[in-house]
């Protein structure tokens, strides 16, 4: 039984919810929009249940005193000191210029967010050093194209040469959109054949 | 050791220091390189003009703070021209993290700048969880998602809402986005449903994938990255964060080129060598 309930649950959903599509009208898309409100209200949940797992899996590491438990205490204080300040009936409310809640946000998190994420830039150009080779004709060709876009994605590349800008959005609206086609097509048969392997019970994978 | 292994052991430290530096100097002493509009960014201010006065304007901020020195630049501005045009805005985010950039935006261009009122040209509903259900409920009715705005107040006592119920009432929407949901689901869930004038401004790594949705007409534009973003900037004539970066942005691409080079170079020497 707990085994043959998920996926009929899953099968009756699945099939449920790919009829609809063909069929707007009522009862089955007011039954549809049901569904869709239970979803919104199921996923809303996630986020406290997500919360409540990360302070549980932190507690628990520092509890163990596991490797690097000194960054879960400031995880853990970070969660709370923003769950305080965005609840608390702030005059004004937390969300205004000014509230406390925003100052953390602006002056913590959004520096060291967009910190975290610039980083990539030093280990790119590290990466693009050690690692993009023209070993073939074909890395060649990716090499060149990479080099041109570089170029004229930004405004050195267009006072340099003025063709660049033009180049680039040649290859961006025809070789790339072409490769970017083609794998969206083919992830996205892998995701209906994914899907239906799961509505027919085939997949279990993910009760494990 | 020779100074080609020299070269090709190079301490990644060094490789950090001259990326630093790429960025650093230019910020420092701005050179002021003159940014050139490319056509889909161009689209998407087209579109906008092409609005009448008083037409709605759906804007999500889907992105976070690891997202905003590319995506907030080009919100702030979006958002600037359609305020200059008498538009009304409705904003929305998929981003929990997102909500507070928003809010920033707002206050920066609605109020401050245009000293437009909240609730009758412009209103902001914050987070809304749910990704791509959330937008098929959205176009269908935008009353049922957003029951009330980001202080609180139920969407029945905001003015501009009254006329405002689904995406038949929207003139023109722009997601920017990071990642997802983002994009993806605008185009995949909401435009396929509903159509209309749908752009996206999207960081530069995500940028690629979104010109396949321009051919087949899915997208009307799009801002890609800071290039993007200092494109809109020139387009609105007020130049700002994202044309202060380029200089920046250039002189570091010429770096990662220079490289490029210099490992292939490396490279090309050792196999002769080798053989």
């Amino acid at each position: 039984m707990r085994r043959q309930l998920p996926l009929a649950i899953i099968f009756v959903m699945g099939v449920f919810t790919i009829v609809t599509n063909f069929i707007p009208a009522k009862p089955v898309a007011d039954l549809n929009q049901m569904f869709r409100n239970w979803y919104l209200g199921i996923i809303t949940f996630f986020t406290f249940l997500g919360t409540i797992n990360l302070a549980r899996v932190s507690g628990e590491r520092l509890k163990e005193k596991s490797r690097d438990w000194q960054y879960h205490i400031i995880l853990l204080m970070a969660l709370a000191t923003q769950l305080f300040l965005g609840f608390y009936k702030w005059s004004p409310d937390a969300l205004r210029e000014g509230s406390p809640f925003m100052y953390v946000y602006f002056n913590l998190q959004f520096p060291l967010e967009s910190t975290m994420y610039s980083l990539l830039a030093f280990f790119m150009t590290s990466a693009s050093f050690r690692a993009f080779r023209a070993r073939n004709k074909e890395a060649l060709l990716l090499l060149l194209a990479a080099v041109v876009v570089m170029l004229g994605r930004v405004p050195i590349g267009s006072s340099i040469w003025h063709g660049f800008p033009s180049v680039t959005e040649w290859l961006m609206s025809y070789p790339n959109a072409a490769a970017k086609r083609g794998i969206m097509i083919g992830i996205d048969l892998g995701l209906i054949s994914m899907s239906l392997r799961m509505i027919l019970g085939i997949e279990r994978s993910y009760m494990q | 050791m020779s100074i080609l292994d020299r070269i090709s052991n190079l301490d990644r430290r060094i490789v950090f220091v001259a990326v630093a530096l790429a960025v650093i100097i230019p910020l420092l002493i701005p050179v002021g390189l003159p940014v050139e509009v490319t056509p889909p960014v161009q689209k998407v201010y087209n579109v906008i003009e092409s609005l009448p006065a008083g037409s709605v304007v759906l804007v999500s901020i889907d992105y976070d703070p690891s997202g905003a020195p590319e995506l907030y630049p080009a919100t702030l501005s979006v958002m600037r021209q359609c305020f200059a045009r008498n538009l009304k805005m409705v904003v929305i985010g998929m981003w929990a993290t997102g909500v507070p950039l928003g809010q920033r935006a707002l206050k920066q261009v609605a109020l401050d700048e245009y000293h437009k009122q909240y609730g009758v040209d412009y209103v902001n509903f914050g987070f809304r969880p749910g990704g791509a259900v959330m937008l098929v409920n959205l176009g269908r009715n935008i009353h049922d998602v957003c029951r009330q705005d980001v202080y609180g107040t139920p969407i029945e006592d905001i003015p501009m809402m009254e006329e405002i119920r689904s995406a038949k009432d929207i003139a023109f929407t722009i997601t920017f986005s990071m990642g997802d949901p983002g994009s993806d689901q605008w185009i995949w869930y909401y435009h396929a449903r509903y159509r209309g004038n749908l752009a996206t401004a999207q960081t530069a790594i995500g940028a690629p994938k979104y010109y396949q949705y321009m051919q087949t007409g899915q997208l009307v534009g799009l801002i890609g990255g800071m290039k993007g973003a200092a494109e809109y900037e020139t387009l609105v004539k007020q130049p700002g964060l994202a044309t202060i970066g380029m200089d920046a942005q250039s002189i570091a691409h010429m770096l990662i080129i220079g490289f490029i080079v210099l490992g292939n170079v490396i490279y090309w020497f050792e196999k002769r060598r080798k053989k």
